[in-house]
C-alpha cells in the first residue's frame, strides 16, 4: 500500500516536472524542471528495486547530463532572448500527433495486461549486472566504448577554436 | 563465473578499420619528423590503406558461414556484401576528401578518424543481430556523421545542417529505442534469434515494429521522416554527403531487413503494406522536390531521398530475391551516386570563407571544358534515371521484378512512373552539359586533382561494368 | 505491489510529452532536453520490463542507453556552442540559411 502511494506521488511529481520542462518560457527553469523529472524517475527505479540503475540515473543524468545542459544555457544566455513565442507555429498539429501517440501506447499497455506475474528481483542483482557486462553482454559493452571514443573525438573537434 | 572466449576473427574487418582510426588520430606523431613532405597526406594514406585492407579481408575470408559472436554479431553473406558496399563507398568518398579537405579545414587527422569510426559503426550495424548492439552501432555512425556534417568550419550552413541533423537524429533514436523496448516487452529477449523463436504474436510486436520503422525511417531519410536530409546533405562537405548517402542507407536497410525477419509473427501484409506506402511517398516526394531545385547538390540530395524509396521496394517484396536486388542496387548506387557527387564537388568553387555550392547550371557547357568529365557525368545521370545499359537500369529492373513476383505490381508501376519523372531533371543536366553555353563563371579553369579524377574514373567504370555484366554479378549475389 | 503496466503508462506519458516538446519548442537546447526526457521514458519502460521478465537484459540495456545519452549530450552541446559562437540565435526557425 505504501508502495502504491509512493508510486502515485512520484508519478505525479515526475509528470509535473516533465510538463514544466516542455512548457516553461524560461529556459533555465526548463532545465531545473528537467532535473526534477530525472530525480523523480530515479526514485521510481528504487521502487522497482533497480538500485544500480537508480544510482546511475542520478550520477549520469543529473550529475553529468543536466549539469552540461545548464552550462550550455549559461554560456549561450546572451543569444537566447525572450522575444517572441517560445512555441513554433505547428503546435496544434504537433499536440494532436503527441496525443495520438500517447493514446495508441496507452491503449496498448492497458490492453495487454501483464497481471501480477512479475518475477522476484534476484538478491544480488548488481553483481549479476556486473557479471553480465563482462560475459553475456560484453560485445555491446565494448561497442559502447567505441561510441564514447567517437563522442570524445567529435566534441574536441567541434569545440576547438581554429588557430590558423 | 568464467569469462567467455570470443572469436574476434569474425569481426576482423571492423577491427582493422577501428585500429586504423586510432592510428590516424596519432598519425602526426607517428610520421618521422625529418620526412615532413608527405606528412600532410599521412592520415589520408593510412585511412585508405586501412579501408583497402578491410575490404581485402572481407573478400578473402571466403564464404561467411553465419557464425555468430555470442549471438550479438553475425558474419553471414548479407553482412559480407554490406561490408563490401560500405567499404567501397567509404574508399571512394575518401578519394574525394583528399583534394577537397584542404579547402575547408586544417584538421585532417580528426576528420579521417571520425570518418573511419562512422565506417566501423556501419559495419557493426550490418552485423548486429541483437537490439542493444544494433542501437549502439547505429548511434556510433550517427554521432560520427553529425560531427562530419558540421565540419565546414567558418561556414554557417555546415553548423546548422549539423544541428538539424542532430536534433532530428536524436529524436528518431528515441522512437527506435521505444520500438526495441516493446520487442523486449513482447518476448523478454533482446537477441533477434530469441525474439523470432518466441514467435510472440500480439500488439507489442506490431507496435514495436511500427516504432522501429519510424526510427529507422529517419535514418534512411524515408518520407515523411526525410526533412533533415536535404539540409544535412547540402550542408555537409560533399565527400561526406557522397559517403553517407550510400553507407547509411546500406547499413540501415540491412538492419531493417534483419528486424523485419525477426518479427515474423507480425502478419507480413501489415508491415509490407506500410512499407509500400512509405516507399511510394518517398519516391514521389523526392522526385517532385528534386525537379524544383536550383542547387546541383540539393537536387542530388532529393534524388538520394527518391532512391531510398526505390530501395524500399526490395524490402517490401520480402523475398530473398528482393533483398538480393537491394544489395545489387546498393552497389550500383554506390558507383553512380558517388560519381555524381564527385563531379558536383569538382564544380564547387572554394571561396574565402566557404565552399560555394554548384548551381544547377554549373555543369552547363562542361563538354567544351572537360569532355571526359561531361561524359562521365552523363553516364551517372543516365544511370540514376535508370536508362539501359547502365548499372542503375538493371538495379531497378531486379527491384521491380522482385516486387511484381511477390504481388506488388502497383508498387513496381509507381516506381517506373517515378523513374520517368526523375529522367526529366537528370536529363536536364545532361542536355545542359552538351548543348548549353557555359555559364559566366566558367571561364575559370576547372582544376582536376588526381585523387578526385581517380574517383570519377572508378565510379564511371563501375557504373558501366555493373550494367554490362549485370547478370553474372546478380547471380553472384543471389548464390 | 504496483502492476507493471502502471509504469509503462507513466513512461508513455513522459515519452509523448517529450515528443510534443521536440515538435513545438523553438529553442534548440529545450528541444534537446525533451529528447533526453524521451530517452529517460524508454529507460523507465525497460527497467519495469526487466522486473516483469525477471531477467537483467533490460537493466543492461538501460546502462548502455545512458552511455549513449552521455555521448549525445557531449556532441549536441558542442554543436550548439559552435553555432552560438558564429551567430546569435539558436532558435531553429530563425536558423533558416537552408530551407526546412
Amino acid at each position: 500500500m505504501a508502495q502504491q502511494a509512493l508510486f502515485l506521488i512520484m508519478a505525479v511529481f515526475t509528470l509535473g516536472m516533465a510538463l514544466g520542462t516542455v512548457t516553461s518560457r524560461n529556459i533555465f527553469h526548463s532545465a531545473l524542471f528537467l532535473v526534477g523529472s530525472f530525480a523523480g524517475v530515479a526514485v521510481i527505479y528504487f521502487l522497482l528495486e533497480a538500485e544500480f540503475v537508480g544510482v546511475a540515473q542520478i550520477i549520469i543524468y543529473i550529475g553529468a547530463i543536466a549539469t552540461l545542459i545548464i552550462f550550455a544555457i549559461m554560456l549561450s544566455r546572451s543569444v537566447t532572448g525572450q522575444n517572441g513565442s517560445p512555441m513554433n507555429r505547428q503546435w496544434a498539429f504537433a499536440a494532436l500527433g503527441a496525443a495520438l501517440l500517447f493514446a495508441a501506447l496507452a491503449w496498448l499497455f492497458s490492453r495487454v495486461d501483464f497481471g501480477s506475474t512479475a518475477q522476484p528481483v534476484p538478491e544480488d542483482a548488481i553483481a549479476l549486472i556486473g557479471a553480465g557486462l563482462v560475459t553475456e553482454y560484453v560485445i555491446p559493452f565494448e561497442v559502447a566504448s567505441i561510441l564514447l571514443l567517437v563522442a570524445l573525438v567529435g566534441a574536441i573537434l567541434i569545440a576547438r577554436e581554429r588557430h590558423s | 563465473m568464467s569469462l567467455p572466449t570470443l572469436d574476434f576473427s569474425l569481426i576482423l574487418p571492423e577491427l582493422v578499420v577501428l585500429i586504423t582510426a586510432l592510428l590516424v588520430l596519432i598519425a602526426d606523431l607517428l610520421w618521422p619528423r625529418a620526412a615532413s613532405r608527405g606528412r600532410e597526406q599521412a592520415p589520408a594514406v593510412l585511412a585508405l590503406a586501412g579501408l583497402i585492407l578491410a575490404g581485402l579481408l572481407t573478400l578473402l575470408a571466403g564464404e561467411w558461414s553465419g557464425a555468430t559472436l555470442q549471438g550479438m554479431l553475425v558474419a553471414d553473406a548479407l553482412a559480407r556484401y554490406l561490408n563490401l558496399v560500405v567499404l567501397l563507398a567509404a574508399a571512394l568518398g575518401l578519394l574525394l576528401s583528399w583534394s577537397y579537405l584542404p579547402h575547408f579545414s586544417t584538421q585532417r587527422s580528426e576528420y579521417y578518424a571520425l570518418y573511419l569510426l562512422a565506417v566501423a559503426g556501419m559495419l557493426f550495424l550490418g552485423k548486429s543481430i541483437e537490439l542493444i548492439t544494433l542501437f549502439v552501432s547505429l548511434e556510433i555512425l550517427s554521432i560520427a556523421l553529425y560531427v562530419l556534417t558540421g565540419f565546414h568550419r567558418g561556414q554557417l550552413a555546415g553548423g546548422e545542417a549539423a544541428l538539424k541533423y542532430f536534433l532530428l537524429g536524436a529524436f528518431s533514436s528515441g522512437f527506435l529505442l521505444y520500438g526495441a523496448a516493446l520487442f523486449y516487452a513482447a518476448t523478454g529477449a533482446t537477441r533477434l534469434a530469441d525474439i523470432a523463436a518466441q514467435n510472440a504474436g500480439g500488439f507489442y510486436m506490431l507496435a514495436g515494429l511500427a516504432l522501429f520503422l519510424v526510427g529507422l525511417g529517419f535514418k534512411l531519410a524515408v518520407a515523411p521522416f526525410h526533412m533533415w536530409a536535404p539540409d544535412a546533405y547540402q550542408g555537409a562537405p560533399t565527400p561526406v554527403t557522397a559517403f553517407m548517402s550510400v553507407g547509411t542507407k546500406a547499413a540501415a536497410l540491412v538492419a531493417l531487413f534483419r528486424v523485419v525477419q525477426a518479427a515474423g509473427s507480425v502478419p507480413v501484409g501489415v508491415w509490407a503494406t506500410a512499407l509500400a506506402f512509405l516507399s511510394l511517398l518517398t519516391m514521389t516526394l523526392g522526385n517532385l522536390a528534386a525537379l524544383r531545385q536550383s542547387s546541383l547538390k540539393r537536387m542530388l540530395a532529393y534524388s538520394s531521398i527518391a532512391h531510398a524509396g526505390y530501395l524500399l521496394v526490395g524490402v517490401v517484396a520480402g523475398t530473398a530475391a528482393g533483398f538480393d536486388a537491394v544489395l545489387f542496387y546498393l552497389f550500383a548506387y554506390a558507383f553512380m551516386n558517388i560519381g555524381a557527387f564527385a563531379i558536383a564537388s569538382l564544380l564547387e568553387r572554394p571561396g574565402f570563407y566557404a565552399v560555394q555550392d554548384a548551381g544547377i547550371h554549373a555543369a552547363d557547357g562542361l563538354f567544351g571544358r572537360r569532355p571526359w568529365l561531361a561524359v562521365a557525368m552523363a553516364m551517372f545521370m543516365l544511370s540514376l534515371a535508370g536508362i539501359p545499359p547502365l548499372a542503375g537500369f538493371f538495379g531497378k529492373l531486379y527491384l521491380f521484378a522482385a516486387a511484381v513476383e511477390s504481388g506488388w505490381a502497383w508498387l513496381a508501376v509507381a516506381g517506373v512512373l517515378n523513374s520517368v519523372i526523375s529522367a526529366y531533371y537528370y536529363l536536364r543536366v545532361v542536355v545542359g552539359m552538351f548543348m548549353a553555353e557555359p555559364s559566366a563563371s566558367a571561364h575559370l579553369r576547372l582544376p582536376l586533382p588526381a585523387s578526385a579524377t581517380l574517383a570519377v574514373a572508378l565510379t564511371a567504370l563501375g557504373t558501366l561494368l555493373f550494367g554490362l555484366l549485370a547478370t553474372p554479378w546478380f547471380q553472384g549475389i543471389s548464390r | 505491489m504496483v502492476p507493471t503496466h502502471y509504469y509503462l503508462i507513466l513512461a508513455a506519458i513522459i515519452f509523448s510529452m517529450g515528443a510534443l516538446g521536440v515538435l513545438v519548442r523553438r529553442n534548440a537546447l529545450i528541444i534537446f532536453m525533451c529528447v533526453e526526457m524521451m530517452l529517460n521514458a524508454v529507460n523507465l519502460t525497460l527497467v519495469a520490463l526487466a522486473n516483469q521478465w525477471g531477467n537483467l537484459s533490460g537493466q543492461v540495456f538501460v546502462f548502455i542507453v545512458m552511455a549513449v545519452a552521455a555521448a549525445e549530450v557531449a556532441i549536441g552541446l558542442a554543436i550548439v556552442m559552435a553555432i552560438v559562437r558564429h551567430k546569435d540565435t539558436i532558435n531553429v526557425e530563425e536558423i533558416n540559411l537552408l530551407k526546412w
